[in-house]
């Protein structure tokens, strides 16, 4: 009798389920948008991304009201001196444009002296025997001094050429040195250093900080069993896709805001000219860091799976954090030979290859045969990381290694 | 129905679970019960299909049970612990999307659920704001989402205070009304006997008892009390029986030959006035002792 009630319920229900089953989103689909939006509600990870925002954005300010910071100095001069003074003033800006110089005259020495102690003026230029001093109180004002210096020997020389009958730029003739770079100017190669170490840098950190923390959301399941339930319902590779995918996906959003703020407030900097050249090495450096992102967050959910409670996870990742220390300085201290090198290899290429591209003279295909090992390498990962995840996953009982989650019976 | 059959699992040299075979009808509760590491979270594992299968097979409705079978269970594993820093009602709507239901209807059933084990209150709050006891109504509740074809719970009692113990009762018993088939297992032996219809003894991977209560009770050596109007010294000299208390005018006989019981009464009315003679069945804690012993 009850049996019969049974098989009536049930068949009615597992119809109903199949028919559902339909228009019912995959699993992996429902682990993505869990991981992303427990994730992204949750307060510290919110709080460490404004926070690394406002970091962005203040250093970019600082540098560039560093850069624009215009000096004012006060320069003294008694009668005698107060047509090189002029001069020193009206040419100041074509030596240092970041100093505007205003004069005082003064009457003598001692007046001189007492508007240096009081402050009234920074420096006191006056001529001495052959030649000219710039008396201050301390050495502080460098950047007058060195307006100073130039602007007086160019007077001096223009009257001395005079008096032999010459030009300055007729005794100059034929002492320049000029400078021609086969691979674009210091700055520019200043720049693309500096771009380099802040791609090396962000790889770094966002496959740290979300690899760390993929693993111990995978310890979290293991250790509180909800994983067996998940086990019962869905299968474990779907769970280890959508655990991959929400982290992944994640940490390019978080990646695209940092270089988004980051070349809008570029942009708004005397650096801004090179913000054009740099979209192209950003969009190659995105998709390195999305192929190695997924290669080392595959690594990082076995190394969550091994552990069987948090504390493990230490021991479990030691190799996994060992490796990207290995990729954070190789990223940014290997140069020629193994440089290109490296830029080929995989997991380091994810950072070597795009600071080459960043550098310049990489041939169009290097990327590309770059990014292909690259994803090769992601795509074997996850197959080895999917058989070591599923097995070490349901292991309970202290840590697992890997030799025991490679061979371990399902 | 459910049924296990030879189920085996090995764990290197120690084999867990060892060809254990029994059966959890339709509209029973069936409790399972044994020392710990006697085997019964593996098994409930094998037959989740959380763990590998070395030997045997577990069928459903008569075919070797699928992964969409499985799915359709609800399953309480032994330690517990969902999301701690997750809403429960998400993390339970969660749960119940992976197991195929359709987000409108998931939310509908876990409302109803939190409401009736009196969490309709605390839907947002962070599953580890909640008081042990609520942490596990939770856990329970996630156990019966989608509405369950069969129920495996692994200790689903335990940390539970005696109100939570009688919502889950009850909740238990209308999936069993509805001939849905319950194993459950339990240490606390008074409560599995108040709720099952049927039981299931291992000790050391092996199954040593299973039946009905009652089957149980009386599949043992007939054991029977005597009161007589007299002293019982004359018992110890009767045949086919072995006394196992004898105090001033009562007695307590183990039948030894069949028959000796019915000869031992007659002897008794001959001598005398018989007060009491009836049939002594073990409490389940017993049978559970000697069982496993």
């Amino acid at each position: 009798m009850s049996t019969d009630t049974s098989s009536d319920t049930s068949s009615g229900s597992s119809t109903e389920t199949s028919a559902r089953r339909d228009d019912r989103e995959p699993a992996w689909l429902l682990v993505t948008r869990r991981e992303i939006v427990s994730r992204i509600t949750d307060k510290s990870f919110l709080i460490g991304t404004a926070l690394m925002i406002v970091m962005i954005v203040g250093f970019i300010g600082f540098t560039a009201w560093q850069d624009e910071k215009t000096e004012t100095a006060t320069l003294g001069a008694t009668p005698e001196a107060m047509a090189m003074a002029t001069a020193i003033k009206d040419n100041a800006a074509d030596v240092d444009d970041k100093l505007k110089v205003t004069l005082v005259e003064l009457d003598d020495e001692d007046a001189a002296k007492t508007a240096l102690r009081e402050e009234d003026v920074d420096a006191w230029l006056h001529p001495v025997d052959g030649g000219w001093e710039l008396t201050s109180e301390s050495s502080e004002q460098d950047s007058l001094t060195d307006v100073a210096r130039v602007v007086v020997r160019q007077q001096v020389l223009a009257d001395n050429a005079a008096g032999v009958g010459s030009t300055v730029q007729a005794l100059e003739a034929g002492s320049t040195v000029s400078t021609d770079f086969l691979r674009g100017d210091a700055e520019k190669a200043g720049v693309a250093e500096a771009v380099g170490f802040v791609f090396v840098f962000l790889f770094y950190f966002s496959a740290l900080i979300f690899g760390m923390q993929l693993a111990s959301s995978v310890i979290e399941e293991k250790q509180s069993r909800i994983v067996e339930i998940i086990a019962a319902a869905i299968p474990l590779r779907h769970l280890l896709a959508g655990k991959v995918l929400g982290n992944t996906a994640l940490a390019v959003i978080q990646l695209l805001v940092y270089l988004a703020v980051g070349l809008v407030g570029l942009s708004f900097t005397p650096y801004k000219s090179y913000v054009p050249s740099l979209s192209g090495p950003t969009v190659w450096f995105l998709g390195f860091f999305l192929a190695g992102f997924v290669a080392l967050a595959c690594l990082w959910a076995v190394a969550g799976s091994l552990a069987s409670r948090t504390e493990d996870l230490q021991a479990t990742s030691t190799p996994l954090t060992m490796l990207m220390l290995a990729m954070f300085f190789g990223g940014l201290s290997l140069e020629g030979r193994g440089q290109v090198i490296a830029s080929f290899l995989p997991p380091v290429s994810a950072v070597v290859m795009p600071k080459r591209i960043l550098a310049g003279g990489v041939a169009w295909w290097e990327p590309l045969v770059a990014l292909g090992l690259l994803a090769l390498f992601a795509g074997a990962t996850v197959w080895v990381g999917e058989r070591l995840y599923r097995r070490a996953l349901l292991q309970t009982g202290g840590r697992v290694s890997l030799r025991q989650a490679w061979s371990a019976a399902e | 129905m459910l049924e296990i059959r030879e189920l085996t699992r090995r764990f290197g040299e120690n084999t867990a679970v060892d060809h254990v075979s029994f059966e959890v009808p339709a509209g029973q509760m069936t409790g399972f019960v044994g020392a710990n590491g006697a085997g019964k979270t593996t098994t409930m594992r094998m037959v989740m299909g959380v763990l590998g299968i070395d030997g045997g097979e577990v069928l459903w409705k008569g075919q070797p049970i699928t992964r969409l079978d499985r799915r359709s269970f609800g399953y309480m594993p032994e330690e517990r612990g969902l999301y701690p820093k997750q809403p429960i009602i998400d993390q339970l709507v969660y749960v119940a999307q992976l197991k195929g239901m359709e987000r409108t209807a998931a939310r509908a059933a876990v409302a109803e659920l939190l409401e009736r084990f009196g969490l309709g209150e605390r839907t947002k709050d962070h599953l580890e704001k909640l008081s042990l006891g609520n942490q596990q109504r939770v856990q329970i509740i996630a156990s019966v989402l989608p509405r369950p074809a069969a129920l495996i719970l692994d200790e689903p009692f335990s940390g539970l205070d005696p109100v939570a113990v009688d919502s889950m009762v009850d909740l238990l018993r209308e999936y069993t009304r509805d001939g849905i088939p319950v194993l459950f297992s339990s240490h606390q032996l008074d409560l599995v006997e108040r709720l099952c219809d049927r039981l299931v003894v291992l000790a050391q991977g092996r199954r040593v008892a299973a039946g009905t209560v009652s089957e149980l009770r009386d599949a043992g050596v007939p054991r029977f009390r005597l009161v007589l109007g007299g002293d019982a010294g004359w018992v110890r000299d009767q045949g086919g029986l072995e006394v196992l208390d004898l105090d001033g005018t009562t007695a307590l006989v183990e039948v030894q030959q069949e028959g000796a019981e019915q000869r031992l009464v007659a002897e008794a009315t001959r001598r005398g006035d018989v007060h009491e003679f009836v049939r002594v069945r073990p409490a389940l804690s017993e049978i559970y002792r000697e069982a496993t012993a």
